[in-house]
């Protein structure tokens, strides 16, 4: 055998190799969030990070991007196995004890700390340790109609009428507030006072629109409610305190708004894009809805009949105060990478200011510390009210991090659903989501 | 008058049966503004913005790539599914072998979600570097589509005389000569509907899709929603609505063509005993 | 029958390869599963499953979910193949003098065949928005109202009409072909004898089409006691799961709550199930004549 027709064979091996090998050889590959903003700010944070002059050649950036439906569940499968088509994966607070068995520990630049806050840092963290960088950050505002409420506010006849509804259907007389003074009472009343079913003068057909569709991001949006009350899904010695009164609050004050028709009575199949749609329409008063609809709903383009009047504020509050259900999307390396070196240098370089800024000027949602989120305050005055809601309102629940914690809201999802629809008691789903959270939480 | 009638019947039909696809190219004409004041059948202002956004290829998106790989794929599936149960046919409808086991055992495959053996076949095509290959994928669309290729196919042969077999077998034909040479031939209805209804299949195929696939073997029905994912889990149904069409268009041609050869065959003269 | 027994060898050559090819593809991962369903194993453990006995069949066996979703899934099979070789088999015969002189008809009507079920799913969760769907749209503008049609009590039957309006094409496709297959001869010849149309139709062609009505319904039967996407894209098996076919079912035990033991072993269920439901109607078919499927 002479040396060329070794270097052919060697050169054969090496063509069907590459032939063969996933995209992830050499180079780092990011599996990010497909479609939206993420992946617009991905995008140019990575193009960044590949200009740099410091970076090895084999150690730049490519991305690549599953499907939307069914990403997590491919993802799971993906790592289960030990797949190697990716060095640095999306990660989520919710998913992140399911997935830290497959992922490594990372560790972050020194100025993630001043640039998130800990808090923000803590929805990336899984038994103490840091799985990942958060990039962005998903929460829910209160989005109302300003120009039906201001005229509702001025009206005597029509607060007279409010009062009326909010007595027959809530058991108290109640006065129309700003929406940012609201209690979920004065949610519930408003909602009621601008349907059709309830008020036949309403000037929209609708008073709100609530997700009810049996999916796990729907109790996220519903979350909040029963927090405001109190609730929580365990306490600190671990005990499940989901059959509680404030469980109990939220369920009902749902319950009555959709039996009384003031949420579409398809709302059992709405997730976010059906809501949208429905306020979009501008037959819908005010709504819960998260933080990633705000660019649409006040787009003249996207949504010509309610882009003027639609202001949002944090949600309402309950006697414990004002909650929103916060939840980070971040990134992490994967424990069986190729190229784990290069993929933990993008990850601490993620974590720095320049990323972060970088990342907040291509339409992430990063939550920002006060003193970072000025240099960018003029170009997203949106990430201000981001930051300082989840500063001051956001919260995760007590085991929302737990390897199960998505398997959490799925029940949750298929429980509560079967209230609303009329299925089960109030009782039973509480009962019986009391039992399958104990199980999946102990 | 009954004709008239049949037509009227035709035109409901068509009409019910694809008003979701009449609303899919309605929408696909319609501009993102329109879309959210005008849910009507009718499209003011026509655009071809959504048909732009699917035709444009960048490193991320590449429609003709989904394509490509769906057709590779869905043939691979096809083909093979039926290459391997017409012997099979012919065995179980002839020979009576594996009448009570095998076949209900295939057809039972039709009714189990095979997505349970996601995670061994994940692992064994990890081995096999069949990961994100148009050839994994085009493999295991054809164990979906073999319980109906064979249905079709036995079926069929069961309805041939069977005086067609025991004449060759006089002119001492082998069995396999007899399959290749006249049950072939006359089953060509059959072989086509398994093929047609097993390209189908395969092309709209999404699980397994999803699952063995990542950046280079990515399918239509997978690749599809890559388009019109939106923020927060959004839809931009115009640009949905846009690659759902060019979507549909390679099994409608592939259909046309393959249905010229179902008629062209039964009048050439009919089969059934 | 002699001459078919010396050939039994050949006949055993002829179904090898098919046999072969899922020993390969399905061999493995099916052994695989069955040591999972008799195991305690989550996606951590792939790997070094706990073999526990028949724990995961009690929990199917004791779930109301698994129930639920199987009585789900036999009637929506149940309602949609019949719903669907109903419609098919009048279609094709009535529309049989059209589609005869015309095939681009039947393309026509094949077109509903060509759309991913997901897709088609998602197209409906527009079509029937109350402010954004066309079906709504049209209800409000003409009648001032609309129906509720993905709500607790609707949902059922609005999954069915999407499911047969899909595949009824399915049907009327086979139904055709078999229709046209029938030999000229025999209708000219009772024809002749004077036998009216639809004597004529009752004792000789639906009698002739039979083997195709049987073998369009067990399929349909099949595919509508499996769906799946459309199903789940719409109403994501809600509310409360009530939409929940069984293999949605196994699909969210497995993925959604990573219970891989119970999602197996309630697809072995189902296998062994749906297998001796095969084998019976088989065997009673055999006894009158010849096999069924």
């Amino acid at each position: 055998m002479t040396l060329t027709t070794i270097r052919k064979g060697s050169l054969l091996a090496v063509a069907i190799a590459s032939l063969l090998a996933s995209p992830a050889f050499a180079k780092v590959t990011v599996l990010g969030w497909p479609g939206g903003p993420e992946e617009t700010a991905l995008r140019a944070a990575t193009d960044v990070y590949n200009a740099k002059p410091d970076v090895p050649e084999n150690d730049k950036v490519e991305l690549l991007f599953f499907n939307r439906d069914g990403f997590w569940d491919k993802l799971q499968a993906d790592l289960a196995a030990g797949s190697k088509a990716f060095d640095v994966n999306l990660l989520a607070t919710y998913s992140i004890g399911r997935y830290a068995p497959f992922m490594e520990p990372v560790e972050l630049s020194d100025e993630a700390a001043s640039v998130y806050g800990e808090s923000v840092l803590k929805t990336m963290q899984y038994k103490g340790k840091q799985f990942g960088v958060p990039t962005d950050l998903s929460m829910h505002f209160m989005y109302y109609r300003k120009d039906l409420i201001e005229a509702l506010m001025k009206d005597d006849a029509a607060k007279a009428k409010y009062a009326e509804i909010s007595e027959k259907h809530l058991g108290k007389k109640l006065e129309p507030k700003s929406p940012d003074e609201w209690t979920w009472d004065d949610y519930a009343a408003t909602a009621l006072y601008f349907t059709q079913a309830v008020n036949p003068d309403s000037p929209t057909r609708y008073g709100t629109v609530l997700q009810l569709k049996n999916l796990l991001f729907n109790m996220m949006v519903f979350q909040s409610l029963p927090r405001a009350y109190g609730g929580n899904w365990m306490d600190e010695s671990g005990k499940i305190t989901v059959n509680s009164d404030a469980y109990r609050k939220g369920l009902e004050t749902y319950k009555l708004l959709y039996d009384a028709g003031a949420t579409p009575s398809d709302s059992l199949s709405y997730e976010f894009a059906e809501a949208n749609a429905a306020f979009t329409s501008g037959q819908v008063a005010a709504m819960m809805q998260w933080n990633a609809a705000a660019s649409d709903l006040t787009s003249k383009e996207k949504s010509p009949t309610v882009a003027d009047v639609t202001e949002t504020v944090a949600p309402p509050a309950g006697p414990e105060g004002r909650f929103t259900h916060i939840h980070g999307l971040g990134f992490g390396l994967n424990k069986n990478a190729e190229n784990k070196a290069g993929g933990q240098a993008f990850i601490k370089w993620l974590s720095s200011k320049e990323a972060a800024l970088t990342y907040a000027r291509n339409n992430g949602a990063p939550a920002l510390t006060p003193e970072v989120v000025t240099e960018v305050a003029k170009e997203r005055p949106d990430l201000v009210k981001l930051g300082e809601f989840a500063s001051k309102y956001g919260y995760v629940m007590n085991g929302g991090t737990a390897a199960k914690a998505l398997s959490v809201y799925e029940l949750q999802a298929k429980e509560f659903t079967g209230y609303w629809s009329g299925q089960q008691s109030l009782d039973d789903a509480l009962a019986n989501t009391e039992k399958g959270m104990t199980e999946l939480l102990k | 008058m009954i004709n008239a009638l049949r037509w009227l019947v035709f035109a409901i039909a068509a009409f019910a049966m694809n008003f979701p696809i009449l609303v899919t190219l309605v929408t696909s004409f319609k501009s993102t503004r329109e879309l959210s004041t005008n849910p009507g059948l009718w499209v003011q202002a026509p655009t071809l913005d959504n048909y732009l956004a699917v035709f444009q290829v960048s490193d991320r998106l590449n429609i003709f790539l989904y394509l490509f790989n769906s057709i590779t794929v869905a043939f691979i599936g096809t083909t093979l599914a039926v290459v391997l149960a017409l012997p099979a046919a012919y065995a179980i409808a002839r020979g009576r072998l594996g009448e009570r086991t095998l076949l209900p055992f295939i057809v039972n495959l039709r009714a189990v979600p095979l997505i349970i053996f996601a995670i061994p076949l994940y692992m064994m095509f990890q081995w096999l570097a069949l990961l994100d290959t148009r050839l994994g994928l085009g493999l295991i669309l054809s164990i979906v589509n073999l319980p109906l290729a064979l249905v079709i196919l036995v079926n069929a042969i069961r309805d041939l005389p069977g005086e067609l077999d025991e004449a060759a077998l006089m002119d001492g034909a082998s069995r396999t000569q007899i399959l290749l040479r006249v049950i072939a031939p006359v089953c060509r209805p059959a072989i086509v509907t398994s093929l047609i209804f097993g390209f189908i299949t395969a092309w709209n195929e999404f699980l397994f899709g999803l699952m063995l696939t990542t950046s280079k073997a990515v399918p239509i029905t997978v690749g599809a929603s890559f388009f019109f994912a939106a923020s927060g889990g959004g839809v931009q149904w115009g640009v949905a609505s846009a690659v759902m069409v060019v979507g549909a268009l390679p099994p409608v041609l592939l259909g046309l063509i393959m249905y010229r050869q179902i008629s062209g065959s039964m009048t050439a003269g009919a089969v059934k005993g | 029958m002699n001459a078919q027994r010396a050939h039994s060898s050949e006949f055993r050559l002829l179904a090898m390869p098919l046999v072969l090819f899922l020993l390969v593809f399905l061999g493995f991962p099916a052994i695989v599963n069955l040591i999972y369903s008799v195991s305690d194993v989550s996606f951590e453990t792939l790997r070094q499953p706990k073999i526990t006995g028949l724990s995961n069949f009690a929990a199917v066996w004791n779930d109301r979910a698994f129930w639920q979703a199987s009585w789900f899934s036999l009637r929506f099979g149940a309602l949609t193949a019949l719903l669907e070789c109903a419609l098919g088999l009048i279609l094709a015969i009535f529309l049989s003098p059209l589609i005869e002189r015309r095939s681009w008809l039947m393309a026509i009507l094949m077109l509903p065949l060509m759309v991913a079920p997901a897709l088609v799913g998602l197209m409906y969760r527009l079509v029937l928005h109350e402010f954004a769907g066309p079906v709504p749209y049209y209800l409000w503008a003409w009648f001032g109202t609309s129906v509720s049609f993905l709500g607790p009590t609707s949902a059922f039957w609005t999954l069915i009409v999407v499911e047969t309006l899909q595949w009824t094409p399915f049907a009327l496709l086979l139904f055709y072909m078999a229709y046209r297959a029938i030999p000229t001869e025999i209708v000219e010849a009772s024809a002749m004898d004077g036998a009216r149309r639809w004597h004529l139709l009752w004792y000789i062609e639906l009698p002739l089409m039979a083997p195709t009505i049987v073998v369009a319904l067990l399929i349909r039967f099949i595919d509508g006691f499996r769906v799946f996407d459309n199903v789940y894209v719409l109403t994501g098996s809600g509310p409360g799961g009530s939409t929940a076919s069984l293999s949605i079912y196994i699909y969210e035990a497995f993925f959604k709550q990573g219970a891989i033991g119970k999602a197996v072993a309630a697809s072995v269920i189902l296998f062994a199930v749906s297998f001796a439901v095969l084998y019976g109607l088989n065997f009673i078919a055999s006894r009158r004549k010849g096999a069924l499927t």
